[in-house]
């Protein structure tokens, strides 16, 4: 060691008040773990709407109504889910005016045999002559028509053509995957036929440990194309008029009700944590303000040692940001914390799947949280550091008796 | 050398005019060990103050050789008390969460540090006798082996001249010998030179030259 150096004496200082120290690293930890919580949960909601429904291809989504928030969990997040209907509904809906095309989904969460998938994966039989929202995604638009026991992958699911995978007992061949397509619905899904589901619910009796139960005919949504002229949420009450037990769920209205439930949450939210944060810059400041009064002498006297007004500046500087940044970094598990505390209720009170954004976004906003943790202690130590390398030697040491 | 022109400094207390220090001349050779005496309130601890840099004189220079020590900016000056200054104070002055040897290094922060900084501080803390409390915290001496430590502090950065405000005022006679002693020592091994305020006439009677203060003005005796 050639030097005493700065930080030392700025941590043995916090040392010295250590209960005071303790309860500004606390307020800190709070306010950072607030922060990016909220942060986190908003950025991840506003990625669960943007890659919500309008990318599903289909005006109008018919589900049974009593199935409609694991639908909308389902379309959002790619929960994987199963719910059924009768599909004598699809040709009722073939008639309703403003309707162009209606096409029969069938979902399966598939049983836990599946070996090796870490995803959700889901199974969705469609119909290969009337779909039309499957089809787009296809990879160079080479749609043969999906037959027999053939299957074609979602984009995340680590699957290769040609192979051979086992659902309930039956063999399905990859024909093709899927082009990325943003939503986990398509994304984590393998589609087949709606004959081949029936056949593999039949065959699953005797040839599989978890037999399905699926009785021929049924369907788990109806996605229908609007014909132009009339607007999907006239078409959606149309069909919800002239059938009983569904719920038609326009596509924009999707996005628009979770965006009204959730903006009122998301300005909330957000209010409270500026003012909490506010809050902390003040009382930190605050602090800070009474340290450099309380520590005038020994100020004064370091800078009859030679210390120039900077050094006092920097000292009382790294005090703060000491403390703002181990409360950042012990905000990072605050943070994590309330939102993995809360996801329960946010799913079950929103009806909708917490999603967190991206691994990589994530990332970039955990770091964004520790440099914030950073300038809030710049800040909130700004006044009381240039107080402080503003004193006077002389009358620094002499008030300080 | 260190010599004020015609210094003066005053303050304005409740309407009243105080001369803190009223065109005081002196001039003070290196190597010199001085003390200065007075009442309390005649002006002592602000002229140690003016010379050593620490407060601005309302008129009137402090000259460190030919240097005028308040025609530099902040920033200069207080690379110059680093370096040629070293304070004593009449208070216990070290930080109580580092331990003696911690105290020492302190005011090498503010300057460009030493290569041999350890050996440094352990020689100064033989020298004032506490080598061996090196890694006591100040909490646990007495108050007269914390004043050996922020005397040994004073000299880390070997300077040219030692203010020292009653650095012997709290202590016990026997301590306070002591510690007059370590001055003189210094003086003489090191040509440090002294300017040291006190009460004790006994002290002022081992100084080579004796000033008295009164009412912001200095004599010599
Ligand atoms: N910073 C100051 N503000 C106001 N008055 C001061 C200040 N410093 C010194 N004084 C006044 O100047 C006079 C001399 O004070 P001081 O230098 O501390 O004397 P001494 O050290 O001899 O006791 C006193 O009357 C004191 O009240
Ligand atoms: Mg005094």
């Amino acid at each position: 060691m050639k030097k005493f150096a700065l930080y030392k004496l700025a941590i043995s200082n916090l040392r010295r008040k250590m209960v005071r120290s303790i309860l500004l690293l606390l307020l800190a930890t709070i306010v950072s773990g607030t922060l990016l919580g909220a942060t986190i949960f908003i950025t991840g909601m506003k990625n669960a709407l943007n890659i919500g429904t309008y990318r599903l291809g289909a005006d109008v989504l018919v589900v049974p109504s009593e199935n409609e928030a694991q639908a909308r969990s389902a379309l959002l997040a790619g929960k994987p889910t199963s719910f059924y209907m009768n599909s004598s509904v699809l040709e009722k809906i073939k008639e309703v005016e403003g309707v162009e095309i209606a096409s029969p989904q069938l979902f399966i969460e598939p049983s836990s045999f599946t070996c090796c998938y870490s995803v959700d994966l889901f199974l969705i039989a469609i119909d290969p002559v009337t779909d039309f929202t499957v089809r787009p995604w296809l990879k160079n638009n080479q749609h043969q028509s999906l037959q027999g026991n053939q299957i074609i992958a979602g984009r995340s699911l680590p699957i290769m053509t040609e192979s051979v995978i086992p659902f309930f007992g039956t063999l399905f061949t990859v024909v093709g995957t899927m082009e990325p397509t943003g939503m986990n619905f398509f994304d984590q899904s393998i589609f087949m036929t709606m004959d081949a589901a029936y056949a593999m619910a039949e065959n699953s009796i005797t040839k599989s440990m978890q037999p399905l139960k699926l009785e021929k005919g049924i369907i788990s949504a109806v996605m229908v194309k609007t014909d132009g002229v009339i607007n999907p949420d006239r078409v959606a009450t149309r069909i919800m008029y002239a059938l009983d037990g569904v719920k038609a769920i326009a596509s924009d209205e999707v996005i628009s009700t979770v965006r009204k439930q959730l903006s009122g949450l998301l300005t909330g939210i957000m209010t409270v944590s500026m003012v909490l944060w506010a809050m902390a810059l003040f009382m930190i400041g605050f602090a800070f303000y009474m340290i450099v009064n309380e520590r005038q002498r020994e100020l004064g006297m370091l800078r009859a040692m030679g210390a120039k007004r900077q050094h006092i500046f920097l000292l009382i500087v790294f005090e703060a940001v000491i403390i703002t940044f181990s409360g950042g970094l012990a905000g990072l598990g605050v943070g994590f914390g309330m939102l993995f505390a809360l996801q329960e209720k946010i799913q079950q009170s929103l009806q909708l799947p917490y999603i967190l954004p991206p691994p990589a976004v994530v990332r970039e906003l955990v770091a964004a949280s520790l440099i914030f943790s950073i300038c809030t202690g710049l800040l909130s130590s700004l006044i009381p550091a240039s107080l402080a390398s503003r004193l006077e030697p002389y009358e620094a040491i002499r008030k300080g008796e | 050398m260190i010599q004020t022109i015609n210094l003066c400094k005053s303050y304005r207390i409740s309407g009243q005019v105080i001369k803190a220090a009223d065109r005081v001349n002196i001039s003070i050779s290196t190597g010199e060990l001085v003390a200065i005496i007075g009442h309390s309130g005649s002006g002592k601890t602000t002229l140690l103050s003016l010379l050593g840099g620490l407060t601005k004189p309302d008129s009137g220079q402090v000259l460190i050789e030919d240097l005028n020590l308040w025609s530099m900016n902040d920033s200069r000056l207080a690379q110059l008390r680093n370096k040629r200054f070293g304070f004593i104070y009449q208070f216990a002055s070290l930080i109580p969460t580092l331990t003696a040897l911690e105290n020492l290094y302190l005011p090498t922060a503010f300057g460009k540090g030493y290569d041999d900084l350890k050996n440094r501080a352990m020689d100064l803390l033989q020298k004032v006798g506490m080598n061996d409390k090196a890694d006591f915290y100040p909490s646990q001496l007495s108050g007269g082996q914390q004043r050996r430590v922020s005397i040994a502090r004073a000299f880390i950065n070997n300077p040219e001249i030692i203010l020292a405000d009653e650095p012997t005022g709290d202590l016990d006679e026997e301590t306070e010998a002591e510690i007059i002693d370590l001055f003189k020592t210094m003086n003489q091994e090191r040509g440090t030179t002294f300017i040291i305020v006190t009460h004790n006439k006994s002290i002022a009677q081992q100084a080579q030259r004796n000033f008295s203060m009164r009412d912001g003005d200095l004599q010599e005796n």
